[in-house]
């Protein structure tokens, strides 16, 4: 300590243990957080399957679902001062076909259908957005540090942002499909979480996440 | 001249400080640096506000250094009191090292 150098050295270690037990503790505070999403509608509002192809110049013809819903979901709860983004996805799920398959029985085919990153307002500098929607979404939240509302999603006959396939090609007349909300909160420090199907201490499972079966149409006839 | 000038630059850059002063700096260091973390933990957790959590934490780290790196006067009120060079000391006429007499 006889020296500048060496004070600064000194402190300077220090600082980096302190900060290492300062974000530890904030990673902690998560588990003390209540976590109770739920959800009120998810269901799926119309249907349909066409035939395409999966890049302009494939000679292969497939057949893709586009599955329109509804969603209502409080995750407002998520939302606290270690949230830095919420990413919420819809998935349809629909059992694989079960013999002559090998590896097939048993499994799920699973194909997101729409997704989400909502930001926290200490993360908005980072949103993905043109500047006029990113000084919009960040007047939203002037001078709150955390804006639960964010979480409170309701889509009514949300178009969906990925038309779903299957490796085979095959998608129509698919019967027991369901539709599934999943979400992960990213927090600024400590380990990313998804939606759990049991409680973990303080953090509620989703429930009602998955909507009734229901089964793909025909392929819809050229008019 | 020069030389002068050089080593007056080489002991502000290397600020050394007497010994009671190191022991002050290092008990600052680590008491400050934990103050600091600990309130910016408590202020931004009440608030629940992580970017308020790291300002105090970045700016409370800041006044810290300067307030420990720097060769502060008050660092240096109790310099070591050296034997003058030459005369003023007489060594004892019979030394006894390992028995024998040193002369």
């Amino acid at each position: 300590m006889h020296s500048s150098l060496v004070r600064l050295q000194n402190a300077f270690g220090f600082f980096t243990t302190v900060a290492f037990v300062v974000a530890a503790l904030i990673a902690a505070t998560d588990l003390i957080a209540p976590r109770t999403p739920s959800v009120g509608v998810l269901k799926p509002t119309n249907v349909q399957v066409v035939r395409g192809r999966p890049h302009y110049y494939s000679s292969k013809k497939e057949e893709y679902a586009i599955i329109r819903f509804s969603l209502d979901a409080d995750l407002s709860s998520l939302f606290t001062w270690n949230t830095k983004q919420l990413f919420v996805y819809v998935t349809a799920e629909w059992p694989a076909a079960k013999a002559g398959s090998g590896s097939g029985a048993n499994a799920t085919n699973q194909a997101v259908i729409w997704d989400s990153i909502i930001t926290s307002p200490s993360a908005d500098h980072l949103a993905n957005l043109g500047p006029i929607a990113k000084k919009k979404l960040i007047r939203s939240a002037q001078g709150k540090s955390i804006d639960p509302s964010r979480g409170i999603l309701s889509l009514k006959n949300q178009r969906p942002k990925y038309q779903i396939t299957h490796p085979s090609g095959k998608i129509a007349q698919q019967d027991d499909v369901v539709l599934r909300l999943h979400y992960n909160v990213q927090p600024w420090v400590g380990l990313l979480t998804w939606n759990r199907d049991s409680d973990v201490g303080r953090w509620k499972t989703l429930r009602d996440n998955v909507s009734k079966k229901f089964s793909f149409p025909e392929v819809k006839k050229k008019e | 001249m020069a030389e002068q000038l050089l080593d007056q630059i080489r002991d502000v850059f290397e600020g050394q400080i007497d010994f009671e002063g190191q022991k002050l700096v290092e008990l600052l260091i680590n008491v400050a640096l934990s103050v600091v973390g600990a309130i910016a933990f408590l202020v931004g957790y009440v608030l629940q506000d992580i970017k308020l959590a790291v300002y105090i934490g970045l700016i409370g780290t800041a006044l810290v250094f300067v307030l420990v790196i720097p060769p502060w006067p008050f660092y240096n009120k109790n310099p070591v009191k050296w034997l003058p060079v030459g005369g003023g000391y007489q060594a004892p006429a019979n030394l006894v090292f390992d028995g024998k007499t040193v002369r």
